[in-house]
């Protein structure tokens, strides 16, 4: 925390509020002893509506610790993105707990790295591999991709011999719109002018999202929206007036790569929007509620999600756009994960519509998990800030 | 009849010359700009005979001098499985290159990794961070074995990781606990080259850098294997050149 | 390692020995003067039958050459494979003259590098982007890429002003069978003990025949099948009877990356067999005739090339074992271009598959197009021998 705050009570006022790595843990550990289905997941295009509609909870499988990352490069090469590593590596050295606990794992054709690791880990549990469309635009697309999530279905149902109905499928929708709107009016906060919560608050909330359901989250965030109040009214926020305000966009940033957060923090710069799937990414997406068809539905729901793995992932600027609308950035600093081909080549794409549309100073930064470049990262954006 | 090899680095030259599989006579010295010419004065009285080149410089000095030429792995290979007939693995550590061979039980080479593009972790590297906290190699290495801790480093390009020492020396850091921190982030990344071909026991660490005792105990520890040293971890390309000249040209031995 | 004769003329005597690239160009100049509209093409999977159906020739755009990529790196990041970076460093440079000369340019969603710089280069020249399946033994892959295939002949119709009947398509296929079947009685002559033909001489004639019209070829394959029955009955051959006989895989190899094969036989090996869309891979396998759906045919056929975008690809270790049983290679080498995350994650499948099933030494390469790199790829392709 910077600028006028003194101790402030973090947002969160639970128990886990200091180690959220142990809500997740005992979240997942209490529905697996209450019978529930635990499913590993990769990426947001795997429609989690299909597994809670039976019963069973998503679980993220993406790691961010470097820790496992020499373990990985005995099989895979060093050259490639840090999650991809760092993902395998835990598996590889049987320390993912969430792997572990994990019945079986859903991949996606997302990027080559990941789709050729996909090949490394599925002789280890039922592991099915949905095939997404890269052209999220071309006119049967819709058709393709419900037939890949009706397929996803036929694996779950069989893995689990449960049957996913409509009805519970139709539930899963509205839970999941309930869910994303609340997270979305909660990113209100950030957009205001200072800002009253911390990056820190912001993924701590957005780590509610997988242990607690719509009524669990709502409960939170009254807690949540009356603390910000406070704090609004009482003038407490981070940063100062003049603090550059930060719009973080790229690939998935957590963990280890949470370093370039802390250094925008620390060279005095204020994060007021996440753009990643690590961040704010699906929260603004809707699914269509009573459609009477809830496997298209979801379908083409994640289907515009906007990752730089779709070509040519027009819907990324727009939601650029609509993100420094709202949030009203100085700068934008775009982070790519080494190796990361697609975000790396689409950076060059974004970067020049940033300047040309909206006259807002940009910088990219290729890292990865280490933290042998904080001080390179660190001159960078100091004189990103020194230049507005 | 004596056999000679040569194994012409990119920092050192050592020449073997064998007999009847026992080595007679052994010559080091550096190779400078002028490669052939060092050969010429390591080979000025050692026995008229046929001579097998290894190393960097082989294809240098091929047409210079009576020798035919073989690949470091290979030399690497004949040289460990002479000192160490168990030998299933080899680790060489040279001057400015690091490589991995696995064997099988015959000795034949399995699988070799090689670490030539980059000096990280190599005895140049541990020259520089010696010379940057100011310290002779012996001292650098007496130091670590001293530390009580490992202050870590994060930089392993060779230019950068002196810049580091020399920041964190200014910072107050301990010098053992630097010295320590740059033999454990070598032996970390030893260890991924190493599982890159499979690490079988008997393991020989060659190379000059296994002369230093610090190294041996951190790959040792991060291997928690043991590692065989030669009484000469330097000349084991050289010896396995001579061996393989004495096979080939005596057809035996 | 020449032939064992001094004077073992050129397979392909024309003005263009030893010039494949020039030869290529020459050849679609003239089809466009005869009023050929040209499609570029970036991949093995266009389908080239109904390229040829619509009564264009195609063009490799693809790029071997180092020095455009300097210019590439302007815009492209330098950590990406060196063929993309070559071939858009060529059309950023205005230098390409097989770019210049196509009417439309034909791309595909294969790896992740391949699939972004198609955008930045989609305003240059009308182009089509085919969403090609990833998992090519799912059911409906076979469905899903035959309406791209004929969404691609819409496209090229509409943009070229001709038709294509399934007729055509027909007799194109036709066309291929016999094409193929010639290449593998040339192929032939590279399994032989010893064999009686050069790496290069296969390299230019598979470029040639990649892009020609089966009946421009017959005088070729006429002239080449004389002089090798000739160089047969003469006992001249390639190499000695005791050097080790090397199967290369992996990415596309050519121009400057050409260096590994001149290094492999500098260092006593002959190339028997190259399993790239460079080499053989393209002609190893037939399409069917008179099915009824000519472009359910050509689905078929493409999706069987094992090209490592493609998940788990086990085809390409079948197609591996019928090359190894055909061509009695002492050794494997793999060569990876220089990110390429497709093939290098996959290279660990082959490198266990090609020693635990075969009991042949591999070795990887991963390369770019410079020169820096040659005396360390000598070494360990010596030390490869070595082992022998």
């Amino acid at each position: 925390m910077q600028g006028d705050v003194m101790e402030v009570p973090h947002v969160i006022n639970d128990e886990y509020v200091a180690d959220p790595v142990r809500r997740v843990h005992d979240y997942l550990l209490g529905k697996r002893d209450q019978g529930a289905h635990l499913v590993g997941l990769y990426c947001g295009y795997a429609p989690v509506e299909l597994i809670r509609a039976m019963d069973g909870v998503p679980v993220s499988l993406c790691s961010s610790s470097r820790r496992t990352i020499p373990a990985a490069e005995a099989v895979l090469p060093a050259n490639l993105c840090p999650m991809i590593k760092s993902s395998f590596g835990f598996i590889r050295t049987n320390g993912c707990l969430l792997y572990e606990l994990s019945e079986a794992v859903i991949g996606e054709t997302t990027c080559d790295g990941k789709k050729k690791m996909f090949e490394m880990i599925a002789h280890i549990k039922p592991t099915h591999i949905m095939d997404l469309p890269q052209l999220p635009d071309d006119g049967e697309v819709l058709l393709r991709w419900t037939g890949m999530v009706r397929k996803l279905k036929n694996f779950l149902e069989t893995v689990f011999q449960v049957e996913i109905t409509d009805d519970r499928l139709e539930d899963e929708i509205r839970e999941t719109n309930k869910k994303n709107s609340l997270m979305d009016r909660f990113f209100d906060y950030a957009a205001c002018h200072p800002v009253p919560v911390h990056w820190r608050e912001l993924y701590d909330v957005i780590g509610l999202d997988p242990v607690t359901d719509s009524d669990e989250l709502q409960r939170h965030m009254e807690g949540i929206t009356s603390r910000l109040d406070e704090r609004v009214d009482r003038g407490i926020f981070f940063g100062y007036h003049d603090s550059p305000r930060v719009l973080v966009s790229g690939c998935p940033i957590g963990g280890d790569a949470a370093k370039v957060l802390q250094i925008i923090e620390e060279a005095g710069g204020v994060i007021v929007a996440l753009e990643a799937c690590s961040g704010m990414k699906g929260y603004s997406i809707r699914i269509e509620e009573g459609t009477g068809d809830p496997l298209t539905a979801v379908a083409e729901a994640t289907l515009k999600i906007p990752c730089s793995c779709m070509t040519p992932n027009g819907r990324r600027l727009d939601m650029l756009d609509e993100l420094i609308e709202r949030f009203k950035p100085d700068a934008v600093i775009d982070v790519v994960l080494h190796a990361c081909h697609a975000y790396n080549m689409e950076s060059y794409k974004i970067m020049n519509h940033v300047k040309a549309h909206h006259g807002l100073p940009t910088l990219k930064i290729e890292t990865d998990y280490s933290d042998g470049d904080v001080e390179q990262i660190r001159t960078r954006v100091e004189a990103l800030f020194d230049s507005l | 009849m004596s056999f000679i090899g040569l194994d012409i680095g990119s920092r050192t030259i050592k020449l073997v010359a064998c007999e009847n599989g026992t080595v007679v006579l052994r010559r080091k010295a550096l190779t400078s700009h002028d490669p052939l010419a060092v050969c010429r004065s390591l080979l000025k009285d050692a026995p008229e005979v046929s001579i097998i080149a290894t190393g960097y410089g082989r294809h240098l000095v091929k047409g210079y001098l009576p020798c035919e030429t073989v690949s470091e792995i290979k030399a690497f290979a004949a040289g460990a499985r002479a000192v160490l007939p168990s030998c299933r693995t080899v680790l060489d550590i040279g001057g400015q290159d690091t490589k991995a061979i696995s064997l099988n039980e015959n000795g034949r080479i399995d699988n070799f990794q090689m670490n030539d593009k980059c000096a990280a972790g190599t005895g140049r590297f541990l020259e520089i961070m010696a010379t940057a906290l100011g310290l002779s190699l012996d001292d650098f290495m007496a130091s670590a074995l001293s530390a009580e801790n490992a202050h870590p480093i994060n930089s392993m390009c060779t230019v950068f990781a002196e810049s580091e020492v020399i920041s964190t020396i200014a910072r107050g850091v301990s010098r053992p606990s630097i010295a320590l921190g740059i033999h454990q982030a070598i032996a970390a990344r030893t260890m991924t080259l190493l599982e890159r071909v499979s690490i079988t026991e008997d393991i020989l660490f060659a190379g000059g850098v296994a002369l230093n005792g610090c190294m041996r105990e951190q790959i040792e520890k991060i291997l928690d294997r043991p590692l065989h040293i030669p009484e000469d971890p330097q000349i084991i390309g050289a010896l396995g050149c001579a061996l393989i000249a004495g096979e080939k040209f005596q057809g035996g031995k | 390692m020449p032939f064992n004769v001094a004077d073992a003329k050129p397979l392909i005597n024309d003005e263009f020995a030893g010039e494949p690239t020039k030869r290529a160009l020459q050849y679609i100049q003239i089809k466009r003067s005869e009023g050929m509209p040209v499609a570029g093409i970036y991949c093995g999977y266009a389908p080239m039958e109904v390229i040829r159906a619509v009564g264009a020739v195609p063009a490799i755009l693809c790029a071997f050459a180092n020095k455009t990529i300097a210019a590439a790196e302007a815009v492209l990041p330098a950590n990406l494979c060196p063929l993309i970076k070559s071939s858009y460093g060529f059309i950023a440079t205005d230098t390409c003259p097989f770019f210049a000369l196509s009417d439309a340019i034909v791309a595909e969603t294969t790896c992740d590098g391949k699939k972004k710089m198609f955008e930045l280069i989609s305003h240059y020249k009308p182009m089509f982007v085919m969403d090609l399946p990833q998992l090519p033994d799912e059911k409906e892959a076979e469905a899903n890429w035959a309406a791209m295939i004929t969404k691609l002949k819409g496209f090229m119709e509409e943009t070229f002003g001709n038709s294509g009947s399934p007729a055509r398509i027909e007799e194109e296929i036709k066309a291929t069978n016999e094409k193929n079947r010639l290449m593998n009685r040339f192929f032939d002559y590279a399994a032989k003990k010893p064999p009686v033909l050069k790496w290069s001489e296969a390299y230019e004639l598979a470029l040639l025949a990649q892009i020609a019209y089966t009946r421009d070829l017959h005088p070729i394959f006429e002239k080449v099948f004389k002089q090798l029955e000739e160089r047969e009955m003469k006992g001249v051959c390639y190499g000695t009877g005791s050097s080790p006989r090397v199967l290369v895989t992996g990415c596309p190899v050519g121009g400057d990356s050409a260096k590994v094969y001149k290094i492999i036989e500098e260092a006593g090996g002959v190339i028997v067999a190259m399993d790239a869309c460079t080499g053989m891979k393209p002609f190893l396998s037939e399409i069917e005739e008179d099915t009824g759906d000519p472009i359910a045919a050509v689905a078929r056929r493409y999706l069987q090339l094992p090209c490592s975008c493609m998940t788990p690809n086990m085809r390409r270790l079948n197609e591996l074992d019928k090359m190894i049983a055909r061509f009695r290679p002492d050794v494997v080498v793999e060569v990876v271009l220089h990110a390429c995350h497709s093939y290098n994650i996959e290279a660990y499948k082959i490198m266990n598959h090609a020693k635990n099933k075969h009991s042949l030494p591999y070795l990887k390469i991963e390369t770019d197009y410079s020169d820096g790199d040659v005396e360390q790829i000598r070494t360990r392709m010596e030390a490869l021998f070595d082992s022998l």
